[in-house]
């Protein structure tokens, strides 16, 4: 186990080194200059250009950038020089966090609560509301959702605010939004793995073994069934954490993706660079963590690692 | 008062037109302490029968039924019966432990403690004949063997503490040996604790070995009931008599002319190169499995079989020759050519051509009878580059010929226009065959390709098999576990255990006289269909230490014989007048000196 | 051929109710989005300062925009642009992701692990930073939109039929046909693909809502198609400054919009069931 941890520590790092370079040299791909912009003199462009050296080969700037990433500098905004990265970060991920692990939470949850009524239920017509509904989740995009939901609660009916993150109301409408496909993703995959574990011989076993039908369900069934749902949750979550960036931009909140969309609007090299270099760090973390849980929890690859982690030895 | 007591029983379900009755009004019982039978063909209704006395049948079937009676009262899974089914591994939690699955039956049964429960499931365990049941608690269901899994099974079902177990096909997934050992269980188990059992099978041979009385079903129906011993020895019914008649196996119809052939056989024998060999060829999956310095030749026109238990290595000996696996180590000739090893199965051009095991995993789902062939026929006709005239003429040879292929197998010209999914199982091994031979193969490998199929289904493609290949005359290279069958189709036999060969020889020869202790047991294990001598079926003592020491003999750890150096010498190969045995029993160490005239015979 | 088409019509859609649904509101789509601009009698992009954000009437059936375009026209030329997106980039993107990941599966190893590794690179980084690198070179058009987002989009196709194929390739018909001596290339052509045919379609069809999706939702942040073309997300994301005033600029896209993903979803979903119930083995003889 602990081998193929590192093994995974490892290639996540290697990715991770070829992304920073790959991001970096598409941004020098990007025309124009971030400085020329709003009339500014060509001369003042150069001075400050020649300050950031931005007119020093590329190679120079790319190695003298990997070495700053190495001791966990971003670099400086250009766009606001007194800011830098890590700080532009350090303000805007606990934001995007806050309103992705709620969001997440509140999918799981309503998720897999659906998904196990649907697998259980006698009644066609919950059935086919569950999956219609889910349908309906999953196929309106989610920045839609959050334009209607927005038109809906705070401008005709003015019951949530529309915009900013300042109390648990201003969760409601952007957590609703984020997890609307989640939600319905994983209510399929349970619903759909929970009623194809149902149909197996280790339920009917435990049936004639006189088991009742909840704890078949719930400390059985449901133990095979999400794993493959793990195995979505995982990249879900990724992508929850490093924040939408419709709808951070639709309720004016400044989290991650408003700063993404940003910077590139606005072709702050540096920016672009660390939030993608930061987000990427971030999915491949979380799905190292999940391939981990997953293979920790489905004890045939733990007991193989663990075999082959013992005759290594 | 009966303990299973089942009046008139029906099961319909729904299809697209009107409604199928699966089972039609049969009525049964089992007395007390008594193991009844239940044999039929698969799809004869026999389990959809018993999941409606257990009441577990799903919501689409309509059940009627003018009594279900346990004892007197009305059946509840869990408490007054219980339920075993075929395959162990899928009747199991495969990511829970063995202990918890034991336990829960345990505490739903009585209330106790946690404490209580683990020793009451030890218990059990070792009841069932599992030793070491602490070490188990903490395993995991594929972590033990099939064997150890059905007594873990039954540890649960004894857990119930049931009046009556029923058992669906519960040795069917199981090696002869290993099955020999259940059916002792459950005799054994019936006794001790007094439990009723019903035993379904589709095995005569399992049902003549256990039950005292029999229900033989058909269609739906039971077509007849009584003692074992009436059933077995004076059935009335025609279609008891066929599936005996089936289940005995009588010899092929070819084999008559056999042995004249076989004197011509004998002949080639001795002067032909063999068209494959492979020498000293070892390829190692995982600790047990896999083979370990195998030899083994095929000549022209024989039928060459390799017997053995599951993981014995003889589907990897198989996919070795064909190519569809590398070696670590060895070399397997061509005739008399060494091949490369990696590219073996494209430069054998379709000469090798196997028959799989599972029949609706070997036909590509997306092509006709007509065109799977047709493939085959083209690929071979480019490969002979005889494009001459590829337009009419060709198309319509083709076509004869396919036409040809499909009668000599049992099917019609109609068939090829057909998807692999309009036939069943048997029908689609027959395509299988006709596949593998339009091309004309030297050498014809059939994997286990008759032991997914029914009695009678085995029977006629055996039978098929068997008729072609004297017709035509390639060599076959017929892996199976079953003895009953490669008893009669093959003219000489490899037993392969542990990945070793440990007795090769004339068909005739070893079955008659078997003398490698591994091969006495495996024929003594086969269940004849017949009571009384079933009745004296004996079980390999109970070792369950299948791990295989690498530096001795294989088949030390479960040999009656072992002897000091068993477990330390890997033994040679002795030969004696076309028999070769790998066993120190033959060893000039441990006969003696031998004269020049001294016959060998068997030494157990 | 026809009895094929007509087996495949079969196989995949059967006699669904939600395929059905799916497939006619598609069906009307897609005649509304080709006949409204070409027939209707406003233009998409002609500007009419006097009949500026007017609510719908009789004359304007969905209103006007801010400067006084009919909405009924934008909105449907817009839908046929988006479909138009969706449907190409999800061809190109299923050929070559069908290609690259049966090619890696097939070949196995070393190949395999590097085309993986590229694959999972390309994957890493936004979409959005391809598509304005595109639009920065190339312009803000069409063209380059569905070119930004086939450049990491093949890559979940690539993924499904790498899967499918390294499956595929050891079942037993597949060594029965390597042992009759067919080519690898025919192998993979007649005996893998047309049996992955149906994961492969399935997800085919999920991508198109994907694409429209991933394209309007560009648009709508403002780096996608820019005037004069428009597609649904442009014209949504024009709304936005007044959608406090003239929410209706707004609501009548959304909903072309959704309806025209939902009823892409049914149509997926049907297939999905539809195919999921045919591969099981031994179906066949019942």
């Amino acid at each position: 186990m602990l081998r193929y941890t590192w093994k995974r520590i490892l290639t996540g790092i290697l990715s991770l080194f070829v992304l920073v370079t790959v991001t970096f040299f598409l941004v020098r791909l990007i025309p124009g200059s971030p400085f020329r912009q709003g009339g500014v003199s060509e001369q003042v462009v150069e001075t400050i250009e020649q300050e950031y050296g931005l007119n020093e080969p590329v190679l120079t700037q790319y190695f003298s950038y990997i070495g700053n990433v190495l001791r966990g500098d971003l670099g400086v905004s250009y766009q606001d020089p007194a800011t830098r990265v890590t700080e532009i970060i350090a303000r805007a991920w606990p934001v995007t966090a806050s309103i992705g692990i709620t969001a997440l939470a509140v999918s799981v949850l309503l998720g897999t609560g659906l998904g196990i009524l649907r697998a259980v239920t006698k009644r066609r017509f919950v059935r086919e509301l569950i999956s219609a509904g889910g349908m309906l989740a999953a196929g309106i995009p989610g920045f839609a959702a959050a334009i209607l939901l927005l038109l809906v609660f705070s401008v005709k009916l003015k019951w949530l605010p529309a915009s900013g993150l300042l109390s648990p109301a201003h969760y409601i409408l952007p957590v609703t939004a984020l997890s609307l496909y989640p939600a319905a993703m994983i209510a399929r995959l349970v619903g759909n793995t929970l009623d194809s574990e149902l149909q197996k011989d280790y339920v009917l076993f435990a049936r004639a073994k006189g088991i009742g039908k909840w704890q078949i369900i719930f400390t059985h069934a449901l133990k095979n069934a999400y794993l493959p749902v793990l195995n979505y949750i995982g990249p879900a979550s990724a992508s929850l954490l490093t924040g939408s960036f419709v709808i951070e931009s639709i309720f004016t909140i400044p989290g991650l993706g408003r700063e993404f969309v940003g910077s590139i609007t606005n072709r702050d090299y540096t920016l672009i660079l660390g939030l993608t270099v930061f987000m990427g760090a971030v999915v491949i973390i979380v799905n190292l963590l999940t391939d981990l849980l997953c293979a920790w929890l489905d004890p045939q690859t733990r007991r193989a690692y663990k075999k082959a982690g013992d005759s290594a030895k | 008062m009966s303990v299973l007591d089942v009046r008139n029983l029906s099961v319909q379900y729904p299809t697209e037109n009107g409604a199928a009755e699966i089972v039609k009004d049969i009525s049964f019982k089992v007395e007390k302490g008594e193991i009844a039978g239940l044999v039929g063909e698969s799809g004869s209704g026999k389990s959809t029968a018993m999941l409606a006395v257990m009441g577990l049948l799903g919501e689409r079937a309509s059940v009627r039924y003018d009594q279900i009676t346990v004892s007197g009262e009305a059946p509840v899974p869990g408490k007054n019966v219980a339920m075993i089914f075929q395959d162990s591994l899928s009747c199991l939690n495969p990511s829970v432990k063995i202990g918890r699955q034991i336990m829960e039956t345990v505490r739903s049964r009585r209330k106790c403690s946690r404490k209580e429960a683990a020793s009451r499931s030890q218990e059990l365990l070792e009841m069932a004949g599992i030793r070491n049941p602490e070490l188990r608690m903490r395993q995991y269901p594929f972590e033990l063997s099939g064997g150890m899994r059905q007594r873990v099974v039954l540890a649960i079902a004894l857990a119930c503490e049931p009046e009556l177990i029923i058992a669906d096909e519960p040795t069917t997934a199981l090696d002869a040996l290993v099955q020999a050992q259940i059916l002792q269980l459950f005799k054994r188990i019936v006794r001790e604790t007094g439990t009723s059992m019903l035993m379904v099978s589709h095995d005569m041979g399992v049902t003549a070995a256990l039950c005292s009385r029999v229900y033989v079903m058909h269609g739906g129906r039971i077509e007849e009931s009584g003692t074992a011993e009436d059933i077995f020895y004076s059935p009335s019914e025609e279609y008891t008599k066929l599936l005996l008649r089936d289940a005995r196996g009588g010899s092929l119809s070819g084999m008559k002319k056999e042995d004249s052939l076989a004197g011509q056989a004998d002949k080639c024998r001795a002067e032909d190169e063999p068209i494959l060999k492979m020498e000293h060829v070892t390829k190692i999956f995982d600790a047990s499995e896999g083979i370990r310095d195998l030899s083994l030749e095929i000549r022209s026109g024989e039928i060459l079989a390799l017997v053995g238990e599951s993981g014995s290595g003889k589907t990897t000996a198989a996919r070795i020759l064909t190519g569809m696996l590398t070696e670590d180590e060895g070399t397997v000739y061509y005739h008399g050519k060494v091949l490369d090893r990696r590219k073996r199965m494209e430069l054998f051009e379709g000469r090798v051509q196997m028959v799989f095991q599972d029949p609706y995993a070997s036909l590509n789902p997306c092509l006709t009878v007509r065109e799977a062939l047709a493939e085959a026929l083209e690929a071979a006709a480019c490969r002979k580059s005889v494009k001459t005239d590829r337009d009419r003429m060709m198309q319509a040879r083709t076509d004869e010929k396919i036409d040809e292929m499909l009668r000599m197998t049992g099917l019609t010209p109609e068939d090829a226009d057909r998807y692999p999914r309009d036939f069943s199982g048997g029908q689609r091994q027959r395509i299988g065959i006709a596949r593998a031979l339009i091309v004309e193969p030297e050498i014809l490998v059939c994997d286990e390709a008759l032991s997914s199929l029914d009695a009678t289904t085995r029977e006629q493609i055996l039978e098929l098999i068997f008729q072609i290949q004297r017709k035509i005359g390639f060599a076959c290279l017929f892996i199976s576990h079953d003895m009953h069958v490669v008893r009669r189709i093959s003219d000489r036999i490899g037993v392969m255990y542990g990945g070793h060969i440990v007795e090769t020889g004339k068909t005739k020869k070893i079955c008659a006289d078997p003398w490698h202790p591994y091969t006495k047991q495996l024929i003594e294990a086969v269940p004849e269909p017949d009571p009384i001598r079933a009745a004296k079926i004996k079980a390999a003592p109970v070792k369950d230490s299948a791990d295989i020491n690498p530096s001795g003999c294989a088949f030390a750890g479960r040999c009656g014989y072992a002897m000091e150096c068993c477990g330390s010498e890997i033994p040679e190969d002795y030969a004696f007048e076309g028999r070769e045995i790998f066993c120190f029993l033959y060893s000039d160490r441990h006969s003696g000196r031998r004269s020049s005239d001294y016959r060998m015979t068997s030494q157990i | 051929m026809l009895r094929r088409i007509r087996q495949h019509w079969k196989n995949y859609i059967g006699n669904s109710r939600m395929a059905l649904i799916g497939c006619t509101i598609l069906g009307i789509w897609i005649v509304l989005a080709v006949a409204v601009p070409l027939f209707g009698p406003w233009s998409y992009s002609e500007q009419n300062a006097e009949i500026r954000n007017q609510g719908a009437s009789l004359l304007h059936w969905f209103g006007t925009d801010r400067f006084g375009r009919d909405l009924f026209t934008r909105v449907w030329y817009g839908a046929g642009i988006s479909l138009a997106v969706g449907i190409f980039s999800t061809l190109i993107n299923g050929i070559i992701g069908v290609l690259y990941g049966a090619v890696s599966g097939y070949a196995g190893g070393r190949t395999d692990m590097a085309l993986m590794r590229i694959a999972d690179i390309i994957y890493a980084i936004p979409s959005m930073l391809y598509v304005i690198l595109i639009t920065l070179v190339m312009g803000a058009g069409v063209g380059s939109m569905i070119l930004g987002l086939c450049v990491a989009g093949w890559i979940s196709m690539a993924r499904i039929a790498r899967g499918e194929i390294i499956k595929l390739k050891e079942t037993e018909y597949a060594y029965a046909a390597r042992m009759e001596g067919i080519s690898p290339l025919r192998i993979l052509l007649k005996h893998l693909l047309p049996n992955a045919a149906g994961t492969i379609v399935v997800n085919m069809i999920f991508l198109v809502p994907q694409a429209i999706f991933t394209e309007a939702f560009l648009s709508f942040l403002g780096v996608g198609i820019a005037a004069p073309a428009a597609s649904l997300g442009t014209i949504i994301q024009e709304a936005r400054s007044q959608m406090m005033l003239y929410p209706y600029q707004m609501i009548f896209p959304l909903i072309v919009l959704c309806v025209m993903l939902l009823a892409l979803n049914m149509a997926g979903t049907a297939v999905e069931q539809r195919v999921g119930q045919h591969s099981g083995k031994g179906t066949g003889n019942r």
